[in-house]
């Protein structure tokens, strides 16, 4: 039998994946299997799955709505095309600044958009202590100062909303 | 050899098939992702944001109280063979154990709890418990989750439930999994309709290490595929459901093989994979893995394998390509794994 990826080579290893629910066998010979990314070796399991099914991001592309290209996350600012091509948010901040978007996403992915298990109401309140306030808002202003020499304004003003916002706890 | 491996127990009570159903369900794993308020996730984190989250993680674990006389590792720290090892008592994932920036693990002493740092998620919580244990796993990691969640700012939206990098996990962020042992069900050929028929039910299936992992020795972990829109004991539920479907249709099948005139090919079968167990001088990982699969399936169906399947299980942990090269106390090349691996089986089943 000849590998299923060349078509060159006999097939010497004998692959078999749980994908998508459905059991695929694949026939490989040995340079292409290694090709494939196992990093552990055969032996381990460990297989590189975007090779077979194609990206998962590809998932996410079909999916989601188009939306206009400028639209981003204003804490992160992950941009909304790079999380269709991703389709891994930024920071827990993504997901007040896509909702509408991601509230059609979660629908189609889980069947609803509406958390309806366990609440979190014991959250601590971030109770930072205050050397460990000094030290998070010593370390704004060392980024805050960065971003100004790079002239990376953007990314100022979210430094200096974050800023605020730490002062605004301590006070 | 490295040091770290020496500090873990030879065996795992996880594995000990003393749970339910232990011919069939090797183990239950509940497993919640968290993300820190305030962090960007793992993938857009500064190394010092990670390394930050690590300290906090690993000091909210030490304070539970739960992972007392337990593993705090940094995972850069370690060796390959140390990661491996990790994996193949899946306390880490094979993306975690890739993770090259402020990686960490928890693992509790009986090795039930673990705790991974910054993988996609800054946390992820699991506990494995033997056999079929979906209500134990799940309140033994529900435990862990609330000393955990009074202690760091989970990333929480009424609207979303928990926050999670992928979507995919957003909601409750809970998998449930049992690791199913379907020999009876694959021989018959009969695998491709289950599967097809698990995925109208809510269910995934995947290889033994999780996702994007090989399918091995007829062992799939089967998983809720969503996260998001029921409570967790609904999600817990269907899963039950699930596999207590699967166990019946595992026996069905048992029952098919047994009937002439299949009966005398599936006796010759099992009895010839038992003896290339016990006599082999030289054994690959995946031709352990096919074989032990068939003396299982023989020890389930009530014919003299010698052992139980507390030996079977752990055999299967031991015979893995780390803890093999753990158990020699040196690394080995593959020829000389193989060669060890049959050694020590044929002690094993002696």
């Amino acid at each position: 039998m000849l590998c299923e990826e060349c078509r060159k080579q006999n097939a010497a290893v004998f692959l078999k994946l749980a994908v998508n629910n459905k059991v695929k066998e694949l026939h490989l010979c040995p340079a292409c299997a290694a090709k494939k990314g196992m990093s552990f070796g055969l032996e381990s399991g460990a297989f590189n799955i975007s090779d077979i099914v194609g990206n998962m991001s590809g998932y996410f592309k079909d999916f989601l709505p188009p939306e206009r290209k400028t639209l981003r996350c204003g804490a992160c600012g992950l941009k909304y095309s790079e999380f269709k091509e991703s389709g891994r948010l930024g920071c827990p901040d993504c997901y007040a600044g896509f909702e509408p978007q991601l509230t059609e996403l979660m629908a189609r992915i889980h069947g609803s958009a509406l958390h309806t298990g366990r609440a979190y109401a014991d959250a601590p309140e971030l109770k930072l202590s205050k050397a460990e306030t000094a030290r998070r808002l010593a370390e704004l202003r060392a980024e805050l100062r960065d971003a100004v020499t790079r002239e990376d304004f953007e990314g100022a003003a979210r430094l200096r909303d974050a800023l605020k916002r730490l002062e605004g706890r301590r006070g | 050899m490295a040091e770290m491996i020496k500090s873990f127990r030879p065996y795992v009570t996880w594995a000990n098939a003393r749970g339910a159903w232990p011919d069939m369900i090797f183990s239950t794993r509940v497993r919640f992702a968290r993300n820190l308020v305030g962090f960007p996730f793992p993938n857009r984190a500064e190394p010092r944001q990670l390394a930050e989250i690590r300290r906090q993680a690993m000091a909210a674990a030490r304070d539970s109280g739960l992972f007392a006389r337990g593993h705090f590792l940094k995972l850069e720290a370690l060796g390959p063979l140390d990661k491996r090892f990790l994996v193949e008592r899946h306390h880490v994932s094979h993306a975690l154990a890739a993770t090259v920036l402020a990686a960490g693990a928890a693992v509790s002493n009986d090795e039930d709890l673990s705790v991974m740092v910054n993988e996609e998620d800054h946390l992820r919580l699991q506990c494995l418990h033997s056999g079929f244990a979906i209500e134990g796993a799940f309140k033994a990691a529900l435990k862990l989750d609330e000393a955990l969640g009074r202690a760091l700012p989970f990333a929480y939206g009424s609207r979303f439930g928990f926050l999670t990098a992928c979507p995919t996990n957003t909601g409750t962020g809970m998998r449930v999994s049992c690791l199913a042992h379907l020999p009876a069900l694959t021989r018959l050929g009969q695998m491709p309709q289950v599967l097809e028929s698990l995925s109208h039910l809510g269910v995934t299936a995947r290889g033994i290490y999780g996702e994007g992992t090989m399918v091995l020795g007829d062992f799939y972990q089967i998983s809720n595929a969503t996260c998001l829109g029921r409570t967790e004991e609904e999600f817990c539920q269907n899963i039950d459901r699930v596999i207590r479907n699967l166990i019946r249709q595992e026996i069905a099948a048992r029952e098919a093989l047994l009937k002439s005139p299949l009966k005398l090919r599936t006796e010759d079968a099992v009895y010839r994979a038992l003896g290339l167990l016990r006599h082999a001088r030289t054994l690959s990982y995946e031709e352990f893995m096919q074989n032990v699969s068939l003396v299982r399936m023989g020890a389930a169906m009530g014919w003299n394998m010698g052992h139980d399947f507390s030996t079977f299980n752990q055999v299967t942990l031991l015979m893995q390509p780390a803890h093999i090269q753990a158990a020699a106390g040196r690394e080995l090349d593959p020829a000389e794994r193989d060669a060890f691996r049959a050694e020590l089986l044929r002690k094993k089943l002696a």
